[in-house]
């Protein structure tokens, strides 16, 4: 025992409340070896359940219709142990990796933004790695976002979503450039705050599957696409030609005018982007705009 | 998905009649309320009673655009919370054409309704 | 090496490459229900329950107008009709309560309208979710200070 722990690394395990080195584990990885894998990973589970001072349950939406017995939507538990800090991402990451490596789910950066893990977590759409397992009442229910075909456990078909994010035409293209060659395209302080939050988009698709309107009329933009659309009309840089243009597209029957100002897509967007005040200056916008024509 | 049609120019006008209409109908149902509920009771009103107002001009007109007014609400709601709901193609022109309809025959209704409450017909 | 899919009596369209066709194979039409579907009810935010009661006063008020025009068209029979309908349908107790009812439903639309403008003129909406359960509640409060008046002569 005593040759191993020098040469073992130090092992870490999933709980890290231990500071010390952990001789169990170091041997435990040693045993490894030899023991299967399941075993290795439910004796491990059994350590850390042991170990931790909660316990929090996982109710995770399960879904597969390649696979025997997912083929009606379930609903799986997971006993996974709690550490401070840890989010909803950071326990689904330890049920695929203990419990059932089958379980599939979407993510990337754990740090809100690439927007790739926008989940319905206990009756709310929020995104997995920026929400804490300390604020939620157990047992935590995970599913898909609501409103979209689910394709595989908790992961949903992004294509109408980005389709609608496509449609206005969600890129900078000023009017004109500037005369000088390397003159840069400045904007104002003012103008740069007033979009700032428009900014912050990270196209997780949270705000349109909360939204009623959303759900029923297909073809209506979404909150994520107005604001899109917001954030360049209202930038000073592209000029006047071109934020006619995109008002054009937003001011379609099914743009703008379908928001019914129900806030929804304002309570669950995780980077607190005012959307339905932004839909609405838009629409403001659209009347004064039209209202000069007359 | 985002075609440029539209069988209401823009939905921007009917957005903001809407609106308008809202802001005049607050007024005039808090108004039309009190009279035939606290002012005078519901069950006291008599057709001689309903003369006496309805003949008087501005009471008349007021009323005329009450009900024109709540049709054009009433009637344009109706039709956004079906297109919120998802109605799409022929039969959401089937939808409007009906509701346009069935909203020109009642304010012409109640124009006959009303002339017969004065003391003119 | 990409192809478009109609997804069986789904409203979009699918890419499928290789990476996708990997696990979207399978993709079939799970229908989960809508957002408002009321078995969530207790999860629904304060902008959403205004909406439904809005929608909902609304589709009541919208009947009624079309019941109202028809009950007042006894006015073009004549004085004795107009009389004979209007006292018939006062002395009912259910007409009564139901008068109270649309009382509810005006007050409530009429209220929330006026929420609704102050968020469409962007004037306070950080407040909206407050703003919704005080139209709530003057509602109620204008209801109840209204049924003496309303029941009086016929309980």
């Amino acid at each position: 025992m005593s040759t191993l722990e020098h040469e073992e690394p130090e092992t870490e395990t999933e709980t890290e409340t231990e500071p010390e080195f952990d001789q169990e584990g170091a041997v435990g990885a040693a045993r490894a070896l030899e023991e299967s894998y399941g075993e290795e990973r439910a004796r491990r589970v059994d350590e850390d359940l042991e170990d931790a001072d909660e316990i929090v349950e996982l109710k995770v939406f399960r879904y597969d219709p390649e696979v025997e017995g997912k083929e009606e939507p379930r609903f799986d538990s997971f006993l996974v142990p709690f550490h401070k800090g840890m989010t909803v991402l950071d326990a689904l990451i330890y049920a695929r990796d203990y419990y059932d490596s089958s379980l599939t789910f979407r993510h990337s950066c754990q740090q809100a933004v690439c927007g790739s893990d926008a989940l319905f977590v206990n009756g709310r759409q929020r995104l997995g790695c920026k929400t804490q397992l300390a604020d939620l009442e157990d047992p935590v229910r995970i599913e898909p976002l609501p409103h979209q075909e689910v394709v595989k456990d908790l992961v949903v078909d992004m294509e109408h979503f980005y389709e609608q994010m496509h449609a206005v035409e969600p890129f900078f293209d000023p009017d004109d450039l500037p005369d000088g060659e390397l003159e840069e395209q400045r904007q104002s302080p003012e103008n740069r705050e007033k979009v700032k939050l428009s900014t912050r988009c990270i196209w997780c698709g949270a705000c349109m599957s909360s939204c009623n309107i959303a759900a029923g009329d297909n073809q209506y933009l979404g909150p994520a696409a107005i604001n899109k659309a917001y954030r360049f009309a209202m930038d000073e840089r592209e000029g006047e030609d071109r934020k006619q243009e995109r008002l054009r597209i937003i001011e379609q029957e099914h743009g703008v005018w379908r928001c019914q100002t129900q806030f929804s897509c304002t309570e669950v967007c995780p980077k607190d982007i005012p959307l339905t005040e932004h839909i609405q200056e838009l629409k403001r916008e659209s009347v004064k705009n039209n209202l000069k024509f007359w | 998905m985002a075609e440029h049609y539209s069988s209401f120019e823009r939905g921007g006008r009917r957005w903001l009649l809407q609106r308008i209409t809202a802001v005049f109908l607050i007024g005039v149902l808090a108004f039309h309320f009190v009279l035939l509920h606290f002012v005078n009771h519901a069950a006291d009103i008599r057709f001689a009673g309903t003369q006496m107002r309805m003949s008087q001009l501005g009471y008349f007109v007021t009323m005329w655009l009450f009900l024109a007014t709540a049709t054009f609400h009433g009637v344009n709601g109706v039709y956004n919370a079906l297109v919120n709901m998802g109605i799409e193609g022929t039969q959401k022109r089937v939808v409007a054409g009906v509701l346009a309809v069935a909203g020109l025959l009642l304010v012409a209704q109640g124009t006959r309704v009303a002339l017969a409450m004065t003391n003119i017909v | 090496m990409f192809g478009q899919e109609r997804v069986a009596g789904g409203r979009c369209c699918v890419e499928t490459s290789n990476y996708t066709r990997y696990f979207a194979r399978g993709m079939s039409t799970l229908d989960r229900g809508t957002i408002e579907d009321f078995g969530r009810w207790r999860e629904f935010a304060p902008g959403m329950w205004a909406w439904i009661f809005h929608k909902f006063t609304g589709w009541v008020l919208v009947g009624y107008l079309f019941t109202h025009i028809a009950v007042l068209s006894t006015a073009t029979g004549g004085a004795e009709l107009y009389n004979s309908t209007l006292v018939g349908l006062e002395s009912l107790l259910v007409v009564r309560f139901l008068e109270v009812g649309l009382l509810a439903v005006a007050v409530f639309h009429i209220l929330n309208g006026i929420r609704l403008l102050f968020v469409d003129l962007g004037v306070g909406l950080t407040a909206q979710d407050k703003s919704f359960y005080a139209s709530l509640l003057l509602t109620g409060v204008i209801v109840v200070a209204s049924i003496p008046t309303f029941l009086g002569g016929a309980v």
